[in-house]
């Protein structure tokens, strides 16, 4: 009777225990959401994209000028981390309210030259509801009165744009938002997208029924002007991943106060998606350059995902804030990477867990997958799975050495460590020879791993034989590269550094997997002669 | 075409089958952690203490002939093993049947292995050394134990020609579960180790008749090596092995436990016990072993609230 008493405080302190992991770390989170205002949105990290402009001139003695607008940090995009080497010539900057113009001067220019501005941005995607009913004003501030006159290729006052007009827009009753439907309509679904890589003005596109970017988006802002509504041109980018030359525009329209933008080549009604780069404000040539220089350039963009620094630090604000927390290490010297490569350990182990224990893979030692994976931070996946299988290698090759020469284990086990310690510095050296500097960071792996993942080895070969080391090898393989994706998501890290109370769920999952007797998937194939195949 | 009726039918048997199979978290956390201490682990692991307890209890065993602890007593090696025609040298600690090395006989001064291979007086004294320097137990310091030879029963023999066969019995508190017999061939290289090619024969615990027999993970009738028939046998002394298996269950606080037992022609002799038997014989046996278990936890319960 004793016993089942025992059996049945057990179950409760289980229980109990479970709720409690469940249950404060969701109280603690939830304070900290609702009391304290954490930006869960914040959390999930942005795309971030660098941009890398590579120009290139032939010089023949003369002086060469280059001229093109950079991005400025506004409400929708911000623009960071700019650097350039722009060689023999000398920039200079010049900015008024709208645009950034940077112009690249250098006197009796020989020969090829090349210039490069890269900058990284990161921005969002904006949409506007333009309210129904409202009227076209009569009159703006007189401000507005350049995004409402005639100008070059934008031909206001043209009376065929006029008549064009009066056959989309009807007479009476003229609002904000029906005017620019209609417009945006007929300019997406009458005036067919063409592929021009040169200039064309409102008459042109309006004439031939076709048009590439920057005609669509005069003729938009001519009619727009026309019907009294103030219309911009804007020029810019798409940032894709990969290497190109096109720039985009589109236009602004200013309706009640607000400048609203559409693109009638890609559809984009009073929106702009998140990798569109603004680069400057009106009817202008993105390169302007001496002539006959041979100029060349690129664009070239690479797209990554960053933690949102400004949602990181306005946690630094609150009560119960993590910066805080966290400053107490940085105090000792231990970096928030460091940090971060900790918080991150027990849910690699959790991924293990479920890999052994529900999948039913075997693996060198229940945490080794997570150490690897997290040692694999440093030299990325690839290397650091080469790295792993190294020592895998050396170790199984060494110590059948040694067994055939008959030596005691640990002694062993310590020419073992030795040898995998030499055998990482000189792949290092290698790498830095061969110019692979990720392999280089091999030696990184955290010395207490190497000697863990070469004692199992050792010890795994010798009793159960290099083919098991082989598949487990494998396994192990398997599971490192599930840790790698757990830990270096960079959602799961900023979720873990704001809310490191979440741990305590990772715990309760424990306890949940802990009383879990399914069957195993491995199990399921070994015995699937006795599940599956039916008694018939 | 197989309606959605027969579907549903056919996931339902497949989940009762499932539920009969004895699972690896199953097993731990059901049968071993609740029912094996890990103080007691020892017991199954170091062979000299098992022998002491289960020889207490009455439990046959091969005899230990000589243990020899430290490398001073290897002076007399020579004339010890002199007094014995053949013999088994094994690590107290070893484990997967490294270390052992079986004698069936003398050639002048030297000494005839199983396989034929020739033992110097040098290269058994070298072989303890290695054992007492811990060798095999991947620890520093072990025993050597020195102990007779089984030799089968005829009827073993006849169905295991090249090599000792063991009977397993899976015992839970203290009754048996489900039993085997593990037969060396060649692919497995005289070791009675189903995952290196042994061949596994399951016996019906009630009458010791042999049902059911996998090769490699397949089923077959016949022994590959010999080609003479395994199923439909009736082991010899199969009510003393059963009793055997009972006796070593009740002497060790180890209440689930693989029980390994070798047939002599005077009878069976325990060879070692298990705290972590296997799941394959499971698959030997063409069933899960789960209802049994429960049968006798169920039973075990009833008993406890009396």
């Amino acid at each position: 009777m004793s016993n089942q008493r025992s059996v049945r405080t057990r179950r409760g302190a289980y229980v109990a225990l479970l709720a409690l992991m469940v249950l404060a770390p969701m109280a603690v989170a939830g304070y900290k959401l609702y009391a304290l205002d954490y930006p869960l949105a914040g959390l999930i990290p942005a795309p971030s994209y660098t941009v890398e402009v590579n120009m290139q001139v032939d010089g023949h003695g003369e002086d060469i000028r280059i001229q093109t607008y950079l991005p400025k940090t506004d409400a929708r995009q911000s623009v960071d981390n700019e650097e350039s080497s722009t060689g023999v010539f000398v920039s200079s900057i010049h900015s008024d309210s709208l645009n950034r113009e940077v112009s690249w001067n250098a006197e009796n220019v020989a020969g090829q030259q090349s210039l490069r501005y890269a900058y990284s941005v990161r921005a969002h995607h904006v949409r506007y509801e333009i309210p129904e009913g409202i009227p076209i004003p009569e009159s703006y501030s007189p401000a507005l009165a350049p995004f409402l006159a005639d100008e070059p290729g934008i031909h206001r006052d043209d009376p065929q744009i006029a008549r064009a007009l009066d056959s989309i827009v009807p007479a009476e009753n003229r609002t904000v938002l029906d005017v620019l439907t209609r417009i945006h309509r007929h300019l997406q679904d009458n005036i067919a997208n063409r592929n021009f890589s040169g200039y064309t003005d409102s008459l042109t596109a309006l004439k031939l029924g076709e048009a590439s970017c920057n005609g669509k988006s005069r003729l938009f802002v001519a009619m727009a002007r026309k019907l009294n509504i103030p219309a911009r041109l804007i020029g810019g980018f798409v940032m894709e991943q990969g290497s190109k030359r096109t720039s985009h525009q589109w236009v602004e329209v200013y309706v009640n106060g607000h400048w609203v933008p559409f693109d009638t080549i890609n559809d984009h009604f009073a929106e702009i998606p998140a990798n569109y780069l603004t680069l400057y404000y009106g009817d202008q040539a993105l390169f302007k350059h001496t002539a006959n220089v041979n100029f060349q350039y690129m664009f070239k963009t690479s797209k990554q995902l960053v933690p949102q620094r400004d949602a990181q630090d306005a946690l630094s604000q609150s009560a119960l804030n993590i910066t805080n927390l966290y400053a107490h290490f940085e105090r000792v010297g231990i970096s928030q990477n460091l940090l971060k490569i900790l918080l991150m350990l027990p849910l690699g182990a959790l991924v293990t867990v479920v890999f052994r224990n529900v999948v039913g893979l075997e693996t060198f030692g229940t945490f080794l997958p997570a150490l690897i994976a997290a040692a694999a931070r440093e030299t990325g996946l690839l290397w650091g799975i080469v790295g792993f299988l190294g020592i895998v290698l050396v170790s199984a090759v060494i110590r059948r050495g040694l067994d055939w020469m008959q030596l005691l284990h640990s002694p062993k086990m310590a020419i073992v460590l030795t040898t995998v310690v030499i055998v990482m510095m000189a792949t290092t050296v290698g790498g830095v020879q061969l110019g692979l500097f990720e392999l280089a960071h091999v030696t990184l792996f955290p010395i207490a791993i190497l000697a863990i993942t070469a004692e199992r080895v050792a010890l795994m070969e010798a009793e159960q034989g290099a083919m098991k080391v082989a598949r487990i090898t494998l396994m192990t393989l398997v599971v490192i590269a599930a840790c790698y994706a757990v830990m270096d998501s960079i959602f799961m890290q900023s979720l873990v550094l704001a809310f490191p109370e979440l741990l305590l769920v990772v715990v309760a999952l424990n306890l949940w997997l802990g009383k879990w007797i399914g069957i195993r998937v491995m199990e399921f194939m070994r015995f699937r002669r006795l599940i599956l195949e039916s008694a018939k | 075409m197989m309606g959605l009726r027969a579907w549903w039918s056919r996931l339902e048997e497949v989940r009762e089958r499932a539920g009969k199979v004895l699972s690896m978290n199953k097993r731990n956390l059901h049968y071993i952690y609740t029912r094996n201490q890990r103080k007691h682990f020892p017991l199954a692991d170091d062979k000299l203490l098992a022998k002491e307890v289960l020889g207490k209890a009455g439990v046959s065993m091969p005899r230990t002939h000589r243990i020899y602890s430290y490398f001073y007593e290897l002076r007399t090696l020579e004339s010890d093993l002199s007094a014995y025609e053949d013999f088994v040298i094994k690590p107290a600690q070893g484990s997967g049947g490294n270390g052992i090395i079986v004698i069936v006989g003398r050639q002048g001064d030297d000494w005839v292995g199983i396989s034929g291979k020739i033992y110097t007086a040098f290269d058994l004294r070298k072989h303890i050394s290695d054992i007492i320097f811990g060798i095999y137990s991947f620890d520093l310091g072990d025993r050597a134990i020195i102990e007779s030879r089984i030799v089968q029963h005829a009827e073993m023999s006849e169905l295991s020609p090249l090599g000792l066969a063991d009977v397993r019995v899976i015992m839970c508190d203290e009754r048996p579960v489900m039993s085997m017999t593990r037969v060396p061939t060649k692919q497995s290289d005289g070791k009675a180790n189903l995952h290196q090619g042994a061949l596994g024969i399951a016996i019906d615990i009630a009458s010791g008749v042999t049902t059911d027999a996998r090769f490699l993970g397949q089923p077959v009738e016949k022994h590959p090596d010999t080609g003479i028939a395994l199923l439909g046998r009736t082991l010899p002394y199969w009510s003393e092995v059963i009793e055997l298996a009972e006796r070593a269950a009740q002497a060790v606080p180890l209440k689930y436990l693989g029980v390994d037992i070798s047939i002599s022609p005077d009878g069976p002799l325990l060879l070692e016990i298990n705290v972590r038997p296997g799941l394959e014989i499971q698959n030997v046996n063409g069933r899960g072993m789960l209802p049994v278990l429960e049968e006798i936890t169920a039973n075990g319960e009833v008993r406890d609230e009396e």
